[in-house]
């Protein structure tokens, strides 16, 4: 019997994906010691409490309140605290966080200040007696490695996307707690924040890439590689050396071995026949969706996924799919 | 400024990886090593740094055994002052214990700045660079895109989850670097020549006590290889299911 | 004495001595320049003195500007000879070479020399008209150099006009004093004879304006791009552009040494040929209207890189070598490109310099290496030896490159080829089709005859591999005992070197050697030009000697000795352009083997030649590390290229390198064109029995 402090991570008050599975996780981590508490701390500004149930669907017996004026926006150092203070005060077995912005910037400041071991970018997680054992996937997911964590307490940073978001209907109690620190005094000021939509996704740090080649045929089919891309939402557009250099797109959309070197979760490969110049900038993408009319196209050699026909035909018809899978999401 | 950068030496990553007979580690045989990438980009920021605003000391550190001295000499080929190993046997997995390291030779350093990659390509854990600034007591910034020092404060830009923020903190600070912010210089011969008269000092790394251990390493089952699904728009339905549930990325 | 004789000694003496300063200064200049040792294999340099220079073979590579040409030079060859009598006449009045010349010798003596004067008087006539009617593009200077060639064209035809006209009045006066032999002085001597009876006035002016036109003409030359008179002989004779030593070897480099400069930034890192080079130019232009990057836009003149070298040697030189005389400096010998406009020394020493003053970094990296201006310098030129030089400089010493190259390099370093590829695929191509590594052939004991050197674009390029599986399958059929060394083998270093980076090159190719001497390799065969080139022409300076044989020579080899099962039937009636490869071609004077291979292989293959081809072909634009970097000004050359080889009505486009397989398909692909663009391995493997 063991009890689990989660951080439930918000934005503008509202739960993140990454929140409800690492609330997940930490359900699954108390249950595995034979049945203890999870606990999981939100913090935001006035109204935050509402979020508790929604919690408590998934798993939590106990939601931490923050709840502070200057909260509104994330303040890591405040969170950082207050989570560690609170880690202290009760009696956890493991602290859990999310593996996403946010959660990069608390975990390790949480360990530091209880002086407790952590492992980041966890996929599995087990608790066998005084052992911690976690998996994490290393050099670039080329290497999955088992690590065991021998200590009283340890804080996991769990991957956004491992965890499968699961229900578990508890019955939640709330419980306010002050910020362990006051946000005004925070060290680093967020003075401007500049919202996604506003700003082109770049290549380097957009999850999906739609990449487009000669096979588009002319530069105003790039519409809809960007119409497909805009139906992910958290999608980039690129192109090959050919295009760029035929000036169909600006130099800096290019990706390969002259261009960015790129390795999203999904790679969608559009009329790119595969020259190696190309494959050099994104073979190490997670995964790879290729759309050419020539099926010998080398693109197909390391694409997962592979469509034998014309792009001006299948990108719409995919596209309309993509937004129906989201919109069913 | 006073600046620190610690890096740290990965291998190549397109390397194939093998695991070794132990199954606890990699297999290293073949295997190219070098500064790590977001390492090279936090040397490369140091340096324009004090390029930029006039005399000041850039110095390199690494934990890690002999081999690291081969990259803290990389770090001083492309432009930095001196470097100072952590000495090791082997780098822990424990990214505290890393952390203590490093705390404890920063803290007397009398630093402006200390830099990190936002994390390293083999664990890719980013733990280092943010329990240092806690264990120091300084502010932290990490994944900066973009970094300005002015006044003992500095600005910095995150680009992180489609959102991107300018933040303000004051000196000394720990800043983790993301990719984008600069090319890394190449080192001239100039620069390799003269990196080998700078001085490297070697002390032992005070890492404490060492909690997270590798158990055993394996390889991911093979991917599957690529599959043309189908011909045309009829091929499309398939391709989404599969994105849904095989690959998990829609 | 007469006082016209003293006049005469004098102003002959003054200007030989004027002239002799003029040449002092220019050797010291030259000195600036490292020592280098360019007097090995006299006979082949006296051989290319005998062909290049006084043959002209290569002045003729344009066939009328080269008649012209050939005709002045030979011209005054000639005349010269006439020239040294008339000034011995003026010192000893009398003196004749009838004196002790057999009396034929000394008639076709004479009459050469009216002969030739009419000549050149002709081609300078069409001098003349070239310049001022045609306005050929390559000869398009400033101001200055079309003046300067006016000058120098109008001294000329001076001086052929007043020796006609001495000749004339001496036979109005004296109708013993010329032979029959002078057929056109006699002519024109009725003419003068029917103004003046007695020209003894006319003879005495038009022998003194002779005589002061040679001496004129003489001193002109230094402060002229015609200097090129006095120095080409010895341009070609001291150049190693055409053998001895090797085409297009990139010159060695000791990086052991103690130095602060990796190759060149200013004038005296060159070596002194390069800066006889400068002098030698007469900016004819040959070789920029053959560069492949000029004719497509980009901002490479390789004529600019010589005279940029001439103009900084003599702004730095008179600063460095402590020239007071001003007078001497020279006005004429004017440069391309923006004015430096350096005023005071200190400005040249420290502000200046031929990097970045003169020659920019984007012109350097325009270079494709393909030595096509090399190649059709008259007076052996080594233009890219400066380039190759400078590239040195920007990448050893300022680390500056184009951003893309970094990739380049770092992969070398890493990956052990220029792609970010793992060295751990380079052999995938090999699976299954049973072929033994040299470590596998060793183990048991036995020695491959040949190692198939795959290359780095033969292993990892998805349409390259196809070549190299072709290549293996000839191997194969003709059972041939080989074997490749797998994951043992890396790139040689060759891109870095061409990218100026040696450092990177010596460590890769020091490495390779190491990899072939264990296995005690003596025969390499390698479909890769760029890879046949390194291994077999530059590896010797690092230690490394094998013999190397392209695919095209070996594959043509075979079918010589009819080894190879290939399949007897009529085969496809086939018309098929060969792209040249610069690095098989003009680095290598490979141009029959690869058409050799396509005629044995297809018996009714028709091959047909494009409008630039052998020797004078178009690179692709990929060499010189141009593969590695972006192509953003002007025309893509490949697309140029490919549009000439489209432009033959060809069914196929044939090539014999991975790197202009590469370019050409993307030219075909840019050209909207479905012409396939084969490899001769391929062509030879589609023809197999087996197949």
């Amino acid at each position: 019997m063991a009890n689990v402090l989660v951080f439930a991570e918000t934005r503008a008050n509202t739960l993140r994906k990454v929140a409800l599975e690492s609330v997940t996780a930490a359900r699954a981590l108390a249950d595995s010691t034979g049945g203890g508490e999870v606990h999981a701390l939100v913090a935001g500004s006035p109204g935050i409490a509402a979020v508790a149930e929604q919690l408590g669907q998934h798993g939590a017996d106990l939601v931490v309140v923050v709840e502070h004026a200057g909260l509104a926006n994330f303040d890591r150092e405040v969170v950082a605290a207050t989570l560690a203070a609170r880690a202290k005060s009760g009696s956890y077995r493991i602290v859990v966080v999310g593996f996403s912005a946010q959660g990069r910037d608390i975990g390790p400041r949480v360990a530091a200040k209880l002086d407790v071991p952590i492992v980041t970018d966890v996929v599995e997680a087990s608790v066998t007696g005084g052992a911690i054992t976690v998996k994490h996937p290393a050099y670039a997911n080329k290497v999955i490695v088992t690590l065991e964590i021998n200590a009283p307490l340890a804080v996991l940073s769990v991957r956004p996307g491992a965890f499968m978001v699961a229900t578990a209907p508890h019955a939640v109690r709330t419980e306010m707690m002050a910020p362990a620190a006051e946000p005004s005094a925070s060290k680093v000021v967020v003075k401007e924040l500049i919202e996604g939509g506003k700003g082109k996704l770049d290549l380097g740090e957009a999850p999906v890439i739609v990449a487009g080649g000669r096979g588009l045929k002319a530069p105003e089919n790039f519409k809809l590689a960007e119409d497909l891309a805009a139906a992910f939402g958290n999608a980039a557009v690129g192109a090959t050396r050919a295009v760029t250099d035929e000036g169909w797109r600006p130099h800096s959309d290019q990706i390969g071995q002259t261009g960015r070197q790129v390795s999203p979760q999904l790679y969608i490969a559009v009329g790119i026949s595969g020259a190696i110049q190309h494959l050099a900038g994104m073979r190490s993408s997670r995964t790879i969706v290729a759309i050419n009319k020539d099926k010998d196209a080398p693109i197909f050699k390391v694409a997962d996924y592979g469509i034998v026909g014309d792009v001006l035909e299948v990108l719409p018809v995919l596209t309309q799919a993509v937004r129906e899978a989201k919109a069913a999401h | 400024m006073k600046i620190a950068v610690c890096i740290k030496r990965t291998p190549d990553s397109e390397s194939r990886f093998r695991i070794a007979a132990s199954s606890a580690s990699i297999d290293e045989t073949g295997l190219k090593f070098d500064i790590d990438d977001f390492a090279s980009y936090a040397v490369e920021v140091a340096l324009q740094l004090n390029e930029k605003q006039g005399p000041g000391e850039t110095v390199a550190y690494a934990v890690g055994p002999d081999a690291v001295q081969e990259t803290l000499r990389k770090a001083m080929s492309m432009g930095v002052d001196r470097a100072v190993q952590l000495k090791t046997d082997a780098v822990p997995y424990d990214g505290l214990a890393v952390a203590k390291a490093l705390a404890a030779e920063l803290k007397s350093g009398g630093y402006d700045l200390i830099l990190f990659g936002k994390h390293a390509f083999d664990t890719s854990a980013g733990i280092v660079g943010t329990a240092t600034a806690e264990l120091l007591g300084v502010s932290c910034v990490t994944a900066a895109t973009k970094l300005d020092i002015a006044n003992g404060r500095g600005t910095a830009r995150r680009e992180l989850e489609g959102v991107a923020e300018i933040v303000e903190f004051p000196l000394p600070a720990v800043v983790t670097i993301d990719e984008g912010i600069a090319r890394p210089r190449y080192p001239s011969l100039k620069g390799i020549m003269s990196a080998k008269k700078k001085p490297l000092e070697t002390r032992p790394a005070q890492l404490g006590n060492v909690r997270v251990t590798v158990k055993s390493m394996a390889l991911p089952p093979d991917r599957p290889p690529g599959r043309i699904i189908g011909e045309g728009t009829a091929a499309v339905p398939e391709l989404v299911r599969l994105l849904q549930t095989e690959a998990k990325v829609l | 004495m007469p006082a016209s004789k003293l006049i005469f000694i004098f102003l002959l003496a003054g200007g030989a001595g004027f002239f002799a300063l003029n040449v002092q200064r220019l050797v010291r200049y030259m000195r600036l320049g490292h020592a280098e040792n360019r007097t090995d294999a006299p006979l082949t340099r006296l051989k290319n003195v005998l062909t290049i220079g006084i043959g002209q073979t290569k002045i003729f590579r344009d066939p009328i500007a080269g008649a012209m040409h050939a005709t002045i030079f030979w011209g005054f060859m000639v005349l010269t000879a006439g020239t040294i009598e008339i000034l011995i006449q003026g010192v000893f009045t009398g003196f004749s070479y009838a004196l002790f010349l057999p009396r034929p010798v000394f008639q076709l003596y004479a009459f050469s020399q009216d002969v030739f004067a009419l000549l050149v008087l002709g081609a300078i006539a069409f001098a003349f008209y070239r310049r001022l009617v045609l306005h050929p593009k390559r000869l398009e200077g400033d101001k200055l150099e079309h003046t300067d060639a006016l000058i120098i064209l109008s001294l000329i035809g001076g001086l052929m006009v007043t020796l006609l006209l001495t000749n004339a009045c001496q036979y109005v006066l004296d109708p013993s004093a010329i032979g029959p032999e002078k057929a056109i002085s006699r002519g024109l001597a009725m003419a003068i004879g029917a103004v003046d009876p007695q020209p003894v006035v006319a003879a005495r002016v038009f022998w003194w304006l002779h005589v002061l036109l040679v001496l004129a003409f003489l001193n002109y030359l230094p402060y002229s791009k015609h200097l090129h008179v006095a120095t080409s002989l010895i341009n070609v004779f001291f150049s190693n552009t055409s053998g001895p030593g090797q085409k297009g070897v990139m010159r060695a480099m000791d990086l052991e040494a103690d130095v602060e400069q990796f190759g060149a930034s200013d004038v005296e890192h060159l070596t002194w040929k390069n800066l006889l080079d400068g002098y030698s130019c007469t900016e004819c232009g040959r070789c920029t209207a053959a560069c492949p990057a000029n004719i497509t836009g980009k901002p490479l003149s390789p004529r600019k890189i010589v005279i940029n070298t001439r103009q900084r040697l003599m702004e730095k030189g008179p600063v460095v070598t402590g020239d007071r005389m001003e007078f001497l400096h020279p006005a004429l010998l004017h440069g391309e490109g923006d004015d430096a406009g350096a005023t005071t020394a200190t400005e040249v020493l420290t502000e200046h310099r031929l990097l970045d003053t003169y020659i920019t970094e984007e012109e350097l990296w325009a270079c494709t290496s393909c030595r096509a201006c090399v190649q059709e310098c008259p007076v052996s030129i080594d233009q890219l030896d400066i380039i190759n030089e400078m590239r040195r400089n920007l990448v050893l010493s300022e680390s500056r490159f184009p951003e893309e190259v970094q990739p380049a390099f770092e992969s070398l370093e890493r990956n052990g080829s220029p792609w970010a590829f793992s060295p751990a695929d380079r052999a995938n191509w090999a699976e299954g089709m049973d072929i033994p590594t040299m470590a596998e052939v060793v183990a048991r004991g036995e020695r491959p005859d040949v190692l198939f050197w795959v290359g780095c674009m033969g292993s990892f390029d998805d349409r390259a591999k196809k070549i190299t599986v072709a290549f293996a399958r000839i191997l194969k059929a003709c059972k041939i005992n080989f074997a490749i060394l797998g994951q043992e083998e890396h790139c040689h270093g060759d891109p870095a070197r061409r990218l100026g980076n040696e450092y990177l090159y010596q460590m890769l190719a020091k490495d390779t050697i190491g990899t072939l001497d264990r296995y005690e390799v003596k025969t390499i065969v390698t479909s890769c030009p760029h890879c046949f080139h390194q291994l077999g022409n530059e590896f010797p300076q690092l230690g490394g000697n094998y013999e190397v044989i392209h695919h095209s020579t070996f594959i043509e080899r075979l079918l010589q000795d009819a080894r190879m099962p290939l399949q007897s039937g009529e085969g496809k009636g086939l018309t098929v352009a060969y792209h040249d490869s610069c690095y098989l071609g003009r680095y290598n004077d490979i141009y029959d083997a690869p058409r050799e291979t396509l005629r044995r292989a297809l018996p009714v293959v028709d091959l047909i030649e494009p409008k630039r081809t052998r020797d004078r072909g178009l690179c692709c634009g990929a060499g010189g590390g141009r593969m590695f970097m972006e192509e953003r000004v002007g025309k893509r050359i490949n697309v140029e290229r490919t549009e000439e080889l489209l432009a033959t009505g060809a069914e196929t486009i044939a090539v014999a390198c991975p790197f202009c397989m590469t370019m050409i398909s993307d030219g075909v692909k840019a050209a909207q064109s479905d012409v396939p663009v084969l490899d001769i391995a391929e062509v030879v493997a589609g023809q197999l029995v087996s197949s």
